[in-house]
Parts: C-alpha cells; structure tokens; sequence
C-alpha cells in the first residue's frame, strides 16, 4: 500500500519559484496497474520521482507499506530502492557496453544473490519478455522495443514490490508501444507486482486498470475501471 | 566486485582510442621520467666518478690557512714533510698522494706553435707514482708517455692541447713565483697528452713532476695538498673523521675537505639542476593528469544519464565510484605498463650506449663533470615508482569529477542529455 498525504513539491528556477506538486493526496493498493495522466508540465514525473524515493518533498508524506520513505536519509533511501523498487525509463537507460544479460543481472549482483540464483532469474525473466536467444547482445543491435524489454526484465528480475515507468513507450513505435503495455499487464497479472506509469498518451492511459489525471501539480481525476 | 570489474574493463573498451590516447599520454610522461631520472643519475653518478678520479680525489688534506685562500695558492702555506703523512695513511690502508699546485704564465713559441704568445695556466706538480694510485690520468693518456721524476716533462689535457694547437714534443717555458715570491722560469717539454673524461680538468690540465717543481719553487719538500682515495662505497664523512684524528694525534693541524666541499660549485648546480629536472617531470605529470582528467571528465558527464540509473537502481554511490575509479586505473594500468616497457626499452639503449654530446661538451660548460657520452643508469625504484604513480595518478584524477557527478540529484542525471 502506497499512501501519499498532501505532497508538495516546488522547483527554484532563479527567483523563480515553479509548484510542481500542489498538495497530492492517493492511495494505491498492492498489485495495481496505474497510469499517472495529464499534460506535460502536470507533475507525472514529479510524483514518480517521489514514490520511487529519487527525490525529495517539501510537504507532506508519501508511505510505503507502513515505511515513511519521504522522511528517510539518503543511505535509507538507496537501500529501500534497491530492495523494493523497479524502475522503467523512457529512453530504456540501458548500460551500452553491457549484454542484454549483464543488464539485467547487475540488479542482482548488487543485491549480493549467489551467482548461480542469478543466472537461473535472469534467463528466467529474458525468456518471460521474449529476449530468449537474445541475452549476448548489447542494447545497440536490439529496437527499441526489445531495449524498452531488458528495461522491464531488469525491474522485475528482483521481484519488486512496485516497479514504476516513466512514460516507457513514449520513444516506441503505436504498435510497439501496445506490445510493452500488454507485457507490463501480464507481468502485473502474473507477479502482482504494482506497476505505476505516467503517460500522455491516450492509447497508454486505456490499459490502465486505474487511471489518475494530474493537471498543474494537482489530481483532478482519479477513475478506476 | 565482479560487476564493477566487468563495468570498467567494458568502458575502458568502449571508446578505444580515446583510452589508448590517454593510456599514450601517460606511458609518454612515464617514459620520460624514467628516461629523464636514468640520465640525471647517469650524469651525476659519472660526474662524481669523474670529480673523484680526475679532480678532486676522495678528500684532500690542506693546511687551515690554504684551505681559506685555496683560490690564490699561497705556495707558503703548504704542508710539512708531506710524505710522513702518506705513510702514516698507508699504514692504515689510505693511498694519498701530494700535490703542488701554482698558477703561471705559460709562454709559446713560434718554433712550435707559429706564432709566439702566453697565457695564465694553473700547473699542477704530482708525484708520477702516487699520483696513479689516486687519481687515473695513466689510463687516460692517448698520446706521448707520463712524465718521469727528476725531469722537465708535462701532460696535457687534449682539449688544452688542442686549442693552442700543442703536441707532444714541444717545449713551453713557465713563468710563476717560487715560495717566498722569487720569479723563476722553467722550460717544459710536452711528452704526454691525455683525455680526461672530466671536462673541466681537460680543459686547462698541465701537470709536471712534483720534484722538478720542488726544486724551482724551493718547496723544501712540502706540498700544497695531499690526495686521498677511499673507496668507492665507502662512507667519506666517517673515513674523514678518522684521519682529522689520527692527524691530530701526530700533532698536525690539517684541514681534511670531503670531495663534495672541493666540488661546491658542482654540488650546488646538480642540485639546482635536480630541482629543475624536478619541475619539469612535474610538468610532464601534469600534462598527463589533464590528459586523464580530461578522459575522464568526458566519460562521466556522457554517462551522467547511466550514472543516475545505477542510483536509481539502488547501487550505493561508493561503489559507482569504485567503478570509474577501477576503469581509470585500467588506463593508468595500460599507461604504466606501455610507460615501463618503453621506459626500459629507452633505457637499455642509454645506459649500454648513451648519447653523445661531445660536440656540446667541447665548448660549453654545463657543469657535468663528463665529457661526451652522457649515459643513464637503472634505478628499480624509479620504475617501480613509475608503475605505481601512473596508475595511483589516474585514480586520483578520477575520484575529482566522479564525485561532482554523484553530488546531482537523481531526476537531474536521469534528465541529462
């Protein structure tokens, strides 16, 4: 359970002072497949930003599982990101000079699973996202969609409680795009994992299960279906 | 570990030449220190060797007053019965050997020279025996003999010899004042010429029997100074304490010098020339560490984006920094490796060979005691501190923008182009 209690969060250009966040207040249950919609400029980001513990607040709270993230020190913060949370970028964010494989696994290393565990999960995740065969090849001879692929095996390799993606088929092809969606839906419906994506895109916000509109820094919308 | 290892080993092949250029720019600054310090130990190692053999011997014995005035040569201030002092050495295993030294106007002829003519010369009068027990002239003559006692024979340096077109048999007269300021003359044939590998005793060498002097400048068996040659590893401060007491003893007030204070000139501008040396290999260094630096400043900020991943992902801050650290001392590893080898390959070359700088020698001082050959000499701890500072240098200069770099905040390095 993801509990966010009237978060603030403002942005200093200068003198400047820009309020991307203006008092957000959501509740999101385990095992949700959510899209955070709205304009850009909303605050989609943002909000990602805060749930995934990357940035920091100026009011209000945001609560994992009982686990006050918002209030936790940088160490802490790391920590709980490496333990809990997945993360799907737009551009993929992948390490060029790694496999498809390397990519992946160094989650795992990082978490200090034996090797052996590591090379069962990370076959394991490759083959469920379609990259079996795949896994020698560095991101530069994959398209974008098997790049976006590797992205959602490497956050859902460690069993995550929330894996949360950043616009994740916005550089996608419409028809590649909907291949990723209906991959992280399965995955969400397989592992119960929550799965959080911010989108402007229509096509995108249609498969979400819960779709919550965001307009200059504040909910104005929040449907389930 | 294993992932931050394969991490750099893969960065440091994904832009090759970028790291082979750097990798070059730090094996080119290592090479050159190592070249750089081989010669400069080469150089002073000889130039001692040469100063101790040819020009100043281990340590010299003076009176007090001598040692004071030792640039004007005051003939009356020399040291009594000079031989019972070198016996009393011999007897402890010390060879030293007398010497006067005087200054003169040296007349030419035009019988053998073409033209007449004089010039100021410092003469020194040596004992043929002892003094090749000292010093190492016998082995450096190249034409003619050594002159033998009782006569009035000289040697001359070659390049003295040759700038006033001298050779072996021909007869110069000098003119100088004897002890107690009478004027004498003395007529000297030229029977010998020898090339000294010291540069500056080539230069003006004129040396005569210490008897035949004797007799002209009524020395009464005195002389001006007495060599001493101690071994080579031997510890001279120490060996020069001993003697100041055994002269003590027999009663004789004596000034030892070491070779080093004879040679202030050349101690003073090896120094200085050391501290240049220095400046210059820490600029070469410079140049390297920018050079890494660079390399890695370009590295870092093009995968700023990489960079907040790894955050994002969890890994901790010390072990992404760990990552570019093992990657700059990879290209510090390969600088160092390739700096070594061709350190040593230059080397091997200048230490066997050497580089001929005799046309440099010939006419200008550069305060080197060595005369054409300037060769290096292998120093492992140079190499070994070469290997380590290379690779030590490239992790240094890294830790400076990897650490900038993870003081961004993650959203900024995710939105990094």
């Amino acid at each position: 359970m993801i509990r966010i209690q009237d978060v603030v969060r403002n942005y200093h250009a200068g003198e400047t002072v820009v309020k991307a966040l203006k008092g957000v207040s959501l509740e999101i249950t385990d095992g949700e497949f959510l899209s955070i919609a709205g304009p850009s400029g909303s605050g989609k980001t943002t909000l990602l930003n805060l749930i995934g513990c990357i940035d920091a607040l100026d009011g209000g709270e945001i609560v994992i599982d009982e686990t006050p993230v918002s209030k936790m020190d940088k160490k802490a913060k790391t920590e709980f990101r490496r333990n809990n949370l997945g993360f799907v970028f737009q551009t993929y964010n992948l390490i060029p000079v790694l496999t498809a494989y390397e990519n992946v696994s160094f989650v795992l290393s990082i978490l200090n699973v034996p090797e052996k565990e590591i090379e069962e999960r990370t076959m394991g995740i490759l083959k469920e996202v379609g990259l079996q065969g795949m896994e020698h090849r560095r991101p530069d001879r994959l398209s974008g969609g098997q790049q976006q692929r590797i992205a959602i095996a490497r956050a859902l390799v460690k069993n995550p409680k929330i894996v949360l993606a950043d616009e994740p088929t916005a550089n996608l092809d419409s028809k590649t795009g909907e291949e990723i969606l209906k991959l992280m839906q399965s995955m969400n419906e397989k592992y119960h994992t929550t799965f959080i994506f911010s989108t402007h895109d229509s096509m995108v916000m249609d498969y979400a299960r819960r779709l919550v509109s965001l307009h200059d820094g504040q909910v104005i919308d929040d449907q389930r279906r | 570990m294993k992932f931050i290892i394969t991490l750099a080993f893969k960065n440091l092949t994904r832009y090759k030449r970028r790291t082979l250029i750097t990798a070059f720019a730090i094996a080119v600054g290592l090479m050159m220190f190592i070249i750089v310090d081989s010669v400069l130990i080469g150089v002073e190692s000889e130039s001692m060797r040469n100063l101790r053999w040819y020009e100043t011997s281990s340590a010299r014995i003076m009176h007090e007053e001598y040692w004071e005035d030792r640039l004007l040569m005051p003939l009356d201030m020399s040291i009594d019965d000079p031989y019972a002092i070198i016996d009393m050495l011999d007897k402890e295993g010390i060879t030293a050997a007398p010497r006067i030294n005087f200054s003169a106007d040296m007349i030419l002829y035009s019988d053998d020279f073409g033209e007449d003519g004089n010039m100021p010369v410092q003469v020194t009068a040596i004992d043929p025996e002892l003094d090749n027990t000292v010093f190492r002239f016998k082995e450096t003559l190249v034409e003619g003999t050594f002159p033998e006692p009782g006569t009035n024979q000289m040697v001359m340096g070659s390049w003295f010899a040759e700038d006033i077109g001298a050779e072996v048999g021909y007869w110069v007269t000098l003119v100088t004042r004897g002890n107690g300021g009478f004027y004498e003359a003395m007529d000297m044939e030229i029977v010998g010429i020898v090339n000294c590998p010291n540069p500056n005793v080539n230069r003006t060498l004129l040396m005569v029997p210490i008897d035949t002097v004797d007799e002209y400048l009524a020395m009464e068996g005195n002389a001006t100074e007495i060599n001493i040659a101690l071994p080579e590893d031997s510890d001279i401060a120490t060996e020069v304490e001993q003697i100041k007491n055994l002269l003590e003893e027999r009663g004789r007030s004596l000034h030892v010098a070491t070779w080093d204070e004879l040679a202030q000139d050349y101690v003073a501008l090896a120094e200085a020339k050391r501290g240049g040396t220095g400046m210059i290999l820490f600029l070469v260094f410079i140049i390297a560490a920018v050079g890494i630096s660079n390399t890695m400043l370009m590295a870092i900020y093009e995968r700023i984006r990489e960079l907040g991943m790894m955050r994002a992902l969890g890994m901790k801050d010390r072990s992404i920094q760990l990552a570019f650290m093992v990657e700059a001392a990879g290209i510090g590893l390969i600088g160092s490796i390739v700096g070594v080898a061709l350190g040593v390959a230059i080397n091997f070359y200048m230490v066997n060979v050497g580089v001929d700088l005799g046309f440099l020698m010939r006419d200008m001082d550069m305060g080197y005691r060595i005369q054409s050959i300037m060769r290096g000499a292998w120093s492992p701890s140079t190499l070994v501190t070469a290997f380590f500072f290379g690779t030590f240098l490239s992790m240094l200069v890294a830790y400076i923008p990897t650490r900038r770099a993870l003081k961004m905040d993650i959203p900024s390095c995710l939105r990094h182009q």
